[in-house]
């Protein structure tokens, strides 16, 4: 199962990956280690801010401090480093669009990407919003939830190198 | 017997071997080195911008340091664990490699930049408020901790290449 699975034609890969950003950095010799580096720290800051919050949630630490105030404290961070994300994976995608329109794990990232996202939007949301109940199962759930999407995310985007060597995609 | 050959005797041993060949350890070793990134680095970083006066400002730099200290611990405990599985499947890559040299500075400089930190600053945090900047001595230490750790994630990443 891959990107080209889902009825999305070949020709658009190819074509980010011929247009001038996908070309740039695919015949650069170090833009693309730069860009994944960069990712990676990105990783520290988003993973660390969401991190936070959850441990809250769960009631591990910070417990002196109000989950609201927490997430909205954090709550740019987590959003600079998600735009930082983007802005460093979208180069990198278009510099081998091809092979990652075959690579399983990246589809598998780019889908728990959305659900990672929608449970932010929804279940992290109302139990990091004001008035929310402290230290309530939801708000557990919530934490839980969202840990085990984003380190999800982490774990498939690791895992889009060993599928390249597996099946040379 | 020299760091050469400690490599290369270390390249031979049976453990090494499997780290190395075995299709699924050095993946999986390789995936919770990355994950507890986040969590290392991902909690350091919050201490670090405490005592630089950048960010949780509203926090008193003792509570931030009690509540994520233990989990800065933990993460890196993972992170050295599987640190020296990945460094013991490829002893010779790394022995090769400037980027590796370079992190294991950067990583003996952010030691002792924690000792400095564990045995001069640590107790007089407690004087601090929340909102308060803390004095030179204390903001320096988040500088160079921050800029260490970037440093390290950058030179993990680029033994990939040189």
């Amino acid at each position: 199962m891959n990107l080209q699975h889902l009825l999305l034609r070949p020709s658009l890969f190819a074509w980010c990956e011929s247009s001038f950003l996908g070309h740039a950095i695919k015949y650069s010799k170090w833009d693309f280690a730069l860009l994944e580096t960069f990712h990676i720290i990105g990783i520290a800051v988003l993973l660390g801010s969401i991190l936070v919050v959850d441990l809250r949630l769960l009631g591990f630490s910070m417990r002196r401090v109000s989950t609201e105030q927490l997430a909205r404290e954090f709550a740019p961070w987590t959003w600079a480093a998600f735009a930082f994300m983007v802005a460093t994976g979208i180069p990198m995608f278009f510099s081998e669009a091809v092979r990652m329109s075959l690579n399983t794990a990246f589809l598998v990232k780019m889908t728990l990407l959305g659900l990672a996202l929608l449970i932010h939007a929804t279940v992290h949301r109302r139990a990091t919003r004001p008035g929310a109940k402290e230290n309530a199962g939801f708000g557990k759930l919530a934490a839980y939830l969202s840990l085990a999407s984003w380190l999800g995310v982490a774990l498939a985007g690791r895992a889009i190198a060993f599928f390249m060597t597996l099946n040379g995609a | 017997m020299s760091l050469l050959h400690f490599a290369q005797w270390l390249n031979e041993t049976r453990g090494s071997i499997f780290l190395r060949e075995n299709d699924w350890a050095f993946a999986i070793i390789e995936t919770v080195h990355i994950l507890g990134l986040g969590l290392s680095v991902g909690t350091i970083m919050w201490v670090d911008l405490r005592l630089m006066g950048v960010a949780m400002g509203g926090h008193r730099p003792a509570d931030v340091l009690r509540q994520l200290e233990p989990w800065a611990i933990g993460g890196f405990s993972i992170m050295f664990l599987s640190g020296a599985l990945l460094l013991t499947a490829e002893p010779l890559k790394c022995y090769t490699r400037v980027s590796f040299r370079l992190k294991v500075l950067m990583l003996i400089l952010a030691g002792l930049n924690y000792l400095y930190f564990h045995v001069r600053i640590r107790r007089s945090l407690a004087d601090y408020e929340a909102d308060q900047l803390l004095p030179w001595r204390a903001r320096m230490i988040g500088y160079l901790s921050l800029a260490l750790w970037l440093g390290i994630i950058f030179c993990g990443r680029w033994m990939a290449y040189f």
